[in-house]
């Protein structure tokens, strides 16, 4: 079980990794993959799909590590950007069928469901901001944070969020606007 | 809009924003906003990072050790393709007047694998092999393959009139009486495609057309058990050599 990494020395191999430095690459590989991996699951579903996007992540990892700085993001928040980027542009280039889609969906949900409810979180492994988050979206309704879920990993819009979920748009748009509120002064706090 | 009068709005606008639900007008003004007004480009990058903390809350997942064999040909890939851009902005040298092949090595130099590709002008010169290639049919792909200490191990020529390429082992390794060498093509962006696998002769010839090598940056070749793997699983075993392949200027 490799050692959890700290911020600063996710950042450091980062800045490697913008001046070509391959060996610092595959530290960071090895050191966060497992996440990004699960978080590509997550919204994809599949694991050969899954293996594709960290690919295709990896490679603009390798591209824009020299930017990263600029960004002001945590190094493992920026690279879940990445992840999720990558995911959702390789679910718009299938051409699967509504019902497939459908199925997956209903999966994802059940999944967002369990785990955000019952996940204790291993603390020596995450970042400041993680931690906050995890606790914040515990205190949500199960129904609101279920929504906000899906809405982040899937990117979807309230229409397309109320019709997956077999919700009146208005009820959809209470919810997330309900969520984000409580979401905001939680986090306030521990800003 | 003045944002800075209604706070409740602007943190309600960079949450959606961040979240994905705010989209089209609404979403392209807000974006307009925070390029013009920093406190609302603040308040964006700050629910942005927030919620990208979501990618440290998920179940972590192993992936398979081929994926890392992948990702790294992707990055060979990139690193050839960039240093054969480099290479072709870079100043050429007089033009020869005599030499042919051996004297258009030099335009080598600029490339990356700088120091490989002069321990293979040595060793080609060494193994005398320069009566040969004066006469050598118009060859117009060449790749040095050299391993993880760019020491040079495989000479790569593709020869279109022929349509073959054509291997010449420099270095001194030799593979086990139970592996083959498989030599693959790494097109950018997409997977490596087997160009054929290597027999235990120093020198070999593998069938290939044209559209095999073109705009390929990069060769690799892998070790894999004797007899080669099919094209489409990719390599299975450790990549032994690797460079660029380049297309000769004459």
């Amino acid at each position: 079980m490799p050692q959890p990494s700290s911020d600063a020395e996710l950042m450091a191999l980062i800045d490697r990794v913008g001046r070509r430095d391959e060996t610092a690459l595959r530290l960071l590989y090895e050191r966060t993959s497992p996440k990004l991996f699960g978080l590509a699951m997550r919204v994809v579903r599949q694991r050969e799909w899954a293996e594709d996007v960290l690919q295709e992540s990896f490679l603009t990892i390798w591209r824009a590590a020299a930017d990263y700085r600029s960004t002001l993001s945590p190094p493992l928040a920026w690279m879940g950007l990445i992840v999720r980027s990558r995911s959702l542009d390789f679910l718009r280039r299938r051409t699967a069928d509504r019902a497939q889609l459908t199925q997956e969906f209903d999966e994802l949900m059940a999944e967002t469901f369990e785990s955000d409810a019952a996940n204790p979180m291993d603390t020596a492994d995450a970042s400041e901001q993680a931690w906050a988050l995890h606790q914040c979206l515990s205190r949500l309704e199960g129904r609101q944070r279920e929504v906000l879920s899906l809405a982040y990993l899937r990117e979807l819009s309230h229409g397309e969020l109320a019709e997956q979920l077999k919700l009146p748009l208005g009820t959809v748009k209470t919810w997330i606007r309900r969520g984000l509120d409580k979401l905001r002064s939680c986090m306030q706090q521990f800003a | 809009m003045n944002l800075h009068a209604h706070p409740q709005l602007l943190e309600l606008l960079a949450a959606s924003h961040a979240l994905g639900t705010l989209r089209g007008g609404a979403r392209r003004r807000f974006e307009a906003l925070a390029r013009e007004q920093a406190p609302v480009r603040a308040a964006a990058l700050v629910w942005q990072s927030r919620l990208a903390s979501m990618a440290e809350l998920q179940k972590p997942v192993v992936p398979d050790a081929a994926v890392w064999t992948r990702i790294r040909n992707l990055i060979a890939a990139e690193q050839e393709q960039e240093a054969i851009a480099r290479q072709r902005t870079a100043p050429p040298p007089e033009a020869p007047a005599r030499g042919g092949w051996l004297r258009s090595l030099a335009l080598w130099r600029s490339a990356a694998a700088a120091g490989a590709l002069a321990t293979v002008v040595a060793a080609v010169i060494g193994l005398d092999l320069s009566d040969r290639l004066r006469n050598a049919p118009a060859v117009q792909y060449v790749a040095v393959l050299s391993d993880d200490q760019a020491a040079a191990s495989m000479l790569v020529t593709f020869d279109p009139k022929k349509r073959q390429l054509v291997l010449q082992r420099v270095g001194s390794y030799r593979e086990g009486e139970d592996k083959s060498l498989q030599l693959w093509a790494l097109p950018p962006g997409g997977a490596p495609r087997s160009l054929g696998v290597l027999g235990r002769d120093p020198a070999l010839k593998l069938t290939a057309q044209e559209a095999d090598v073109r705009s390929v940056p990069a060769l690799a070749i892998s070790l894999e058990p004797r007899g080669g793997v099919p094209s489409e699983r990719g390599p299975t075993g450790p990549v032994l050599f690797k460079g660029a392949l380049i297309e000769k200027t004459l």
